[in-house]
């Protein structure tokens, strides 16, 4: 787990946190065989915080949630809300709230009374009810529709309704199971900005599970990224972005290309991997982290790579290829480019004027970025 | 015949094979029995349509104690059914595992043993003497004539014995398609197990409890076979009384005209039912 | 169909006049009158046959070389031995099937076919005297015997079989077996042996005892118990009987009117003391070691007859007299009286159960002389005159007014 370096303003990690996990760990049986879906988990979860977990499907984020809200009992370990183990707790005894997946809309009731659900079963007074289900209602945009059923709603009102309906209830942690899923590409950037806002309305601390990498980079304040039971990394999105911290999390998080070789030469903060007179890659080090000798992998982000035709100044990395694919997408243009040295590089460019492509399919060119640029991984 | 006559011809073809269903199996028998419910003869003589609609009044004031006994027991069975069968379904939705079909495959075992065996069969297993009260009459915890059979407890519990697989299936597949997300939200929205059921679980299994009550109630209400087998001299049902004038004393009018009462009796029932809770309303009534 | 459609043809075929609601309604309207009018079930009361009847119906009948015979369960060994015989001696096969448990379900099913004049596909069929048997011959629903072609039954049958009431001269139907509705107790509930009919009034054995449901069958009792004939019966009588078996009822005396299963009632303990009939009591306990005991009480008990009867429609008729008569070979009546222990119409099998238990070792002797002293398979000249027959009806008013004095006795 990496150190938080830039922790955003709004995250206090000197308070007690709003959701501590510690020693996470939860398997099951399934047809006779033990699988352990969260492998010893340790997180401090601010409050107010937008909190990501982010993984593919099966890493366990899911099961992390619900051992948060109570659906699950962990094998091992210990959650803390507000400071309080509530292992052991039943669901209904815990002040954190879960959007569902599929919103798991009550079908028999209206909007109005799924939203009062909560607020009824913890006997708050009628007229309260009714005033803060209607306050809930304006904040989500659904005034109006309280006497529609969630089946006569689309599907981000339904969403809105879910959301409504736990946050009515003003718990100390929202959990979104990947709420925004079921939805089309357009509504769900609308909804990714919507719930932002509502956060930042309510200050209520959420907790977000999604696969999709750039709906966590988009909202989150800090994400978690997760693989085969564990945390891999766990950082702000620039952070995660720019500094992957694993082969997996620099793969899993937007597009990285990976180069490897045997470290040639080090010179100050700088390592050197030579490929012949003209080629080579320069890495960022800090001291001690490399030596001559030393197998390394790098990554480097498509949209810091130049292409050139002719060689490149300057001590940067530099790498000659042949495009293979060009793919015009607009706003920019994707190369793929097959690397002298047999690596597949995809580089990402900005169509900021309107010149045409640099290159063409079966042009030879060369890659450049610079060293602050690429990274060592694993190491 | 030009392409365009035929397609418009072709929703009347295709109502042919259904309506033609209908008419055979349906409308027929029931046009049959209407008019011979408005006869009048004997069997030796023969029937002639005379439109007597006394048949329906004698009927209705000769068997009315009947009709109504059979009412209450059809009624108080179905509802020990949805006592006793919601659990068992619940049970068998909520916690079969991916044994389900198995214990659904039990509680269908008896059914392939014929109504009446087993009927019998607890005719045998209640005996004065049998198996259930002998022991307990040996040891002196009953009173020596204390008896099951020959009242209307042996009745009404031989019907909810004999139906309530009609009533569990129905109840079962309800709770079957109950979302475990929506239960989990009610326990994640405060809600505790018995509230969760009450506010959520049991009115989302409505619509089963409706059919379940439709498919037991009828023929359990027509039922002759458990009154016959388990009742005794005051437990007749209007079942034992149709199926008496049709075949023993073969006076069809009269069984006709009473067949057609019975079945408008349901029939308003089952409106009336149907309207009290086949409707939204009764829903929204369980969310409050 | 050419292209010169007429236009309003086409217009009419083309527009949407009726939905499927319409189409029901009418239905509803044409098909509804028209169809309650024709339904019906249609009755032809028929002449008493004439000796020209018995003529014209066998004239050209032959032998086929097959009977398909319908009887009631438990009427014959299971392995018959008796038609086995009947096939060996005459080459014609048998198809035996117990199909018939009822008198009144057995009418109502082969009823339909008869009015039609279809065939039932039995030839030979058995069905007790009464309601059924005299609506059956009213309806001209039987053939008339040809006496000619029943040599054994002219011989061996016992002359008071020849003249029973309900078919006098025997024109439509010989008997298979009769037997005795008496009463029957349970000997391991009641020690004092009943004599009388006043026994099933008893307070002692309230809620214990069985009576039967069949009104036929329960009504003799009530009239036997007030001292009545019932052959001789009026309706004044029924009313008074009526009342009697009302009381019996209202008094909680009466476990249940019963069917045929009145036997496994008394065989439990769930009822102590039962109306009965003769023969079941018989195999009962030999079936099942019950100590169940019948009496014939002092007041009298019924007797009825179970007949063997040719449908009209039968497809053979030949093969299915030559059968009526060959039961009536003493030696098949003996055989067939061991099995079932009722009365048999044949006295002269008496004589052969005799010598075959003379000849006969270990209990299989036991049995035989038991049967062939019971007084309920061959009944002596006192105990018949004990016996009393089944209500006659002159009309079916009559029958009907009988039915709704004693049926809401049982139906309450």
């Amino acid at each position: 787990m990496t150190e938080i370096q830039d922790a955003t303003p709004a995250v206090h990690t000197d308070t007690l946190p709003a959701i501590e996990l510690v020693g996470l760990v939860k398997s099951f049986t399934s047809h006779g065989e033990v699988v352990q879906a969260v492998k010893g988990i340790d997180m401090k979860i601010a409050e107010g915080e937008f909190f990501s977990m982010l993984g593919p499907s099966g890493c366990g984020k899911t099961t992390t949630m619900r051992m948060i809200a109570g659906f699950d009992e962990p094998t091992a370990g210990e959650v803390y809300l507000h400071g309080g183990n509530v292992v052991g707790v039943p669901p209904n005894k815990r002040d954190v709230n879960m959007v569902f997946q599929s919103y798991a809309l009550f079908p028999h009731m209206s909007v109005a009374e799924n939203v009062a659900f909560g607020l009824k079963r913890k006997g708050v007074a009628k007229e309260e009810v009714t005033r803060r289900v209607g306050e809930m209602l304006e904040i989500v945009g659904l005034t109006g529709r309280e006497k529609r059923r969630p089946k006569e709603l689309s599907g981000g009102q339904q969403q809105r309704v879910a959301l409504a309906r736990a946050l009515v209830n003003n718990p100390r942690a929202l959990l979104l199971d990947e709420p925004l899923a079921a939805l089309d590409l357009k509504l769900r950037q609308a909804m990714q900005v919507e719930l932002k806002r509502i956060q930042r309305e309510v200050g209520i601390t959420f907790v977000f599970v999604t696969h999709d990498q750039g709906e966590a980079l988009t909202m989150s304040d800090r994400i978690a990224v997760m693989n085969d039971g564990l945390v891999d990394q766990l950082g702000s999105p620039r952070e995660i972005y720019e500094h992957p911290a694993s082969k997996f999390v620099a793969g899993f998080i937007g597009t990285s290309n990976l180069f490897s070789g045997t470290v040639s030469e080090v010179v100050g903060a700088e390592a050197v991997i030579s490929y012949g007179p003209d080629e080579r890659l320069v890495i960022q080090v800090s001291t001690g982290q490399v030596r001559v000798g030393s197998e390394i992998e790098l990554t480097v982000r498509p949209e810091k790579i130049v292409i050139s035709i002719e060689a490149p100044h300057g001590n940067g990395s530099a790498v000659k290829g042949t495009v293979t694919e060009v793919v015009y997408l607009g706003t920019a243009t994707n190369y793929n480019v097959k690397t002298s040295t047999g690596a597949d590089v995809v580089v990402f460019t900005q169509n900021a004027t309107s010149a045409g492509d640099i290159a063409v399919r079966g042009d030879s060119i060369w890659l450049s970025w610079e060293p602050r640029h690429s990274y060592v991984i694993g190491a | 015949m030009s392409a365009r006559l035929r397609a418009r011809l072709a929703p009347y073809a295709l109502l042919l094979p259904g309506g033609l269903w209908l008419t055979i199996f349906f409308v027929v028998p029931l046009v049959a029995m209407l008019s011979l419910s408005l006869q009048q003869g004997d069997v030796v003589s023969g029937f002639s349509m005379t439109w007597h609609w006394q048949n329906f009044t004698d009927g209705i004031s000769k068997y009315h104690n009947q009709i109504i006994r059979s009412l209450w027991y059809g009624g108080l069975s179905t509802v020990l059914q949805i006592v006793i069968g919601y659990p068992v379904a619940y049970w068998i939705a909520f916690r079969g595992g991916n044994r389900k079909s198995f214990f659904l495959f039990l509680l269908l075992l008896p059914f392939f043993v014929s109504f009446v065996l087993r009927t019998i069969s607890w005719q045998f297993f209640l005996s004065d003497n049998g198996i259930l009260l002998g022991p307990l009459k040996n040891i002196g915890l009953v009173s020596e004539h204390f008896h099951i059979l020959a009242t209307p407890y042996a009745v009404v519990g031989g019907l909810t014995y004999n139906y309530l697989p009609f009533m569990v299936l129905p109840l079962y597949v309800a709770l079957e398609r109950v979302d475990n997300r929506v239960v989990e939200a009610a326990h994640d929205l405060y809600a505790n197990r018995v509230q969760t059921f009450r506010k959520v679980v049991f009115p989302l299994t409505l619509p089963g409890v409706f059919a379940g009550v439709l498919i037991s109630f009828v023929p359990a209400a027509a039922d002759y076979v458990n009154a016959s087998i388990l009742g005794g001299t005051q437990n007749t049902m209007i079942g034992n009384i149709i199926q008496n004038e049709y075949l023993i004393n073969q006076t069809y009018p009269e069984a006709s005209a009473l067949s057609f009462t019975l079945m408008a009796v349901l029939l308003v029932g089952i409106f009336i039912y149907a309207r009290a809770l086949g409707t939204e309303e009764v829903l929204e009534a369980a969310a409050q | 169909m050419n292209e010169q459609i007429d236009p309003a043809l086409l217009r009419g075929l083309t527009q949407s006049r009726y939905d499927r609601r319409d189409i029901v309604k009418m239905f509803g309207a044409l098909g509804a009158g028209a169809a309650l009018a024709a339904c019906g079930v249609t009755g032809k009361k028929a002449a008493p046959a004439q000796q020209s009847d018995v003529r014209k119906y066998w004239a050209g009948k032959t032998k086929g070389g097959h009977v398909d015979f319908a009887n009631w369960p438990l009427y014959m060994d299971p392995k018959h031995p008796e038609l086995k015989k009947f096939t060996q001696q005459t080459g014609i096969s048998v198809t035996y099937s117990e199909v018939i448990q009822d008198n009144p379900s057995w009418f109502a099913k082969i009823q339909p076919q008869l009015a039609a004049g279809q065939s039932i596909n039995y030839d030979l069929m058995v069905v007790t005297n009464g309601i059924v048997f005299t609506e059956l011959v009213e309806l001209g629903f039987l053939a008339p015997l040809d006496h000619a072609k029943l040599p054994n039954f002219t011989k061996n049958a016992g002359v008071q079989y020849k003249t029973e009431s309900y078919d006098p001269g025997n024109v439509y139907s010989i008997p298979w077996a009769s037997g005795m509705t008496g009463i029957a107790y349970n000997s391991k509930y009641i020690t004092t042996p009943p004599t009388s009919m006043a026994d099933l009034w008893n307070p002692k054995y309230k809620g214990k005892v069985g009576m039967m449901a069949e009104p036929e069958e329960l009504g003799n009792f009530g009239l036997i118990a007030l001292g009545v004939n019932p052959e001789t019966s009026t309706p004044d009588d029924w009313t008074k009987a009526a009342a009697k078996l009302k009381s019996q009822r209202d008094q909680g005396l009466v476990r249940k009117y019963y069917d045929q299963d009145y036997i496994k009632a008394l065989s439990s303990g769930d009822t102590w003391i039962s109306m009965a009939w003769s023969g079941d009591i018989f195999q009962q306990n030999l079936a099942e070691h019950t100590q169940l005991k019948f009496i014939i009480p002092q007041e009298g008990a019924t007797i009825w007859t179970d007949n063997m009867m040719i449908p009209k429609t039968a497809a053979h008729p030949v093969d299915a007299i030559t059968l009526m008569d060959f039961f009536y070979d003493p030696a098949i009546a003996a055989s067939l009286t061991e099995y079932i222990n009722y009365v048999t119409a044949v006295p002269g099998a008496q004589q052969v159960i005799q010598s075959a238990a003379a000849q006969a070792s270990g209990s299989d002797k036991k049995t035989l002389e038991q049967v062939a002293a019971s007084s309920l398979v061959f009944p002596a000249a006192a105990d018949y005159a004990k016996l009393k027959h089944f209500p006659a009806f002159k009309t079916n008013q009559e029958k009907q007014q009988y039915l709704s004095l004693i049926q809401p006795i049982t139906q309450s």
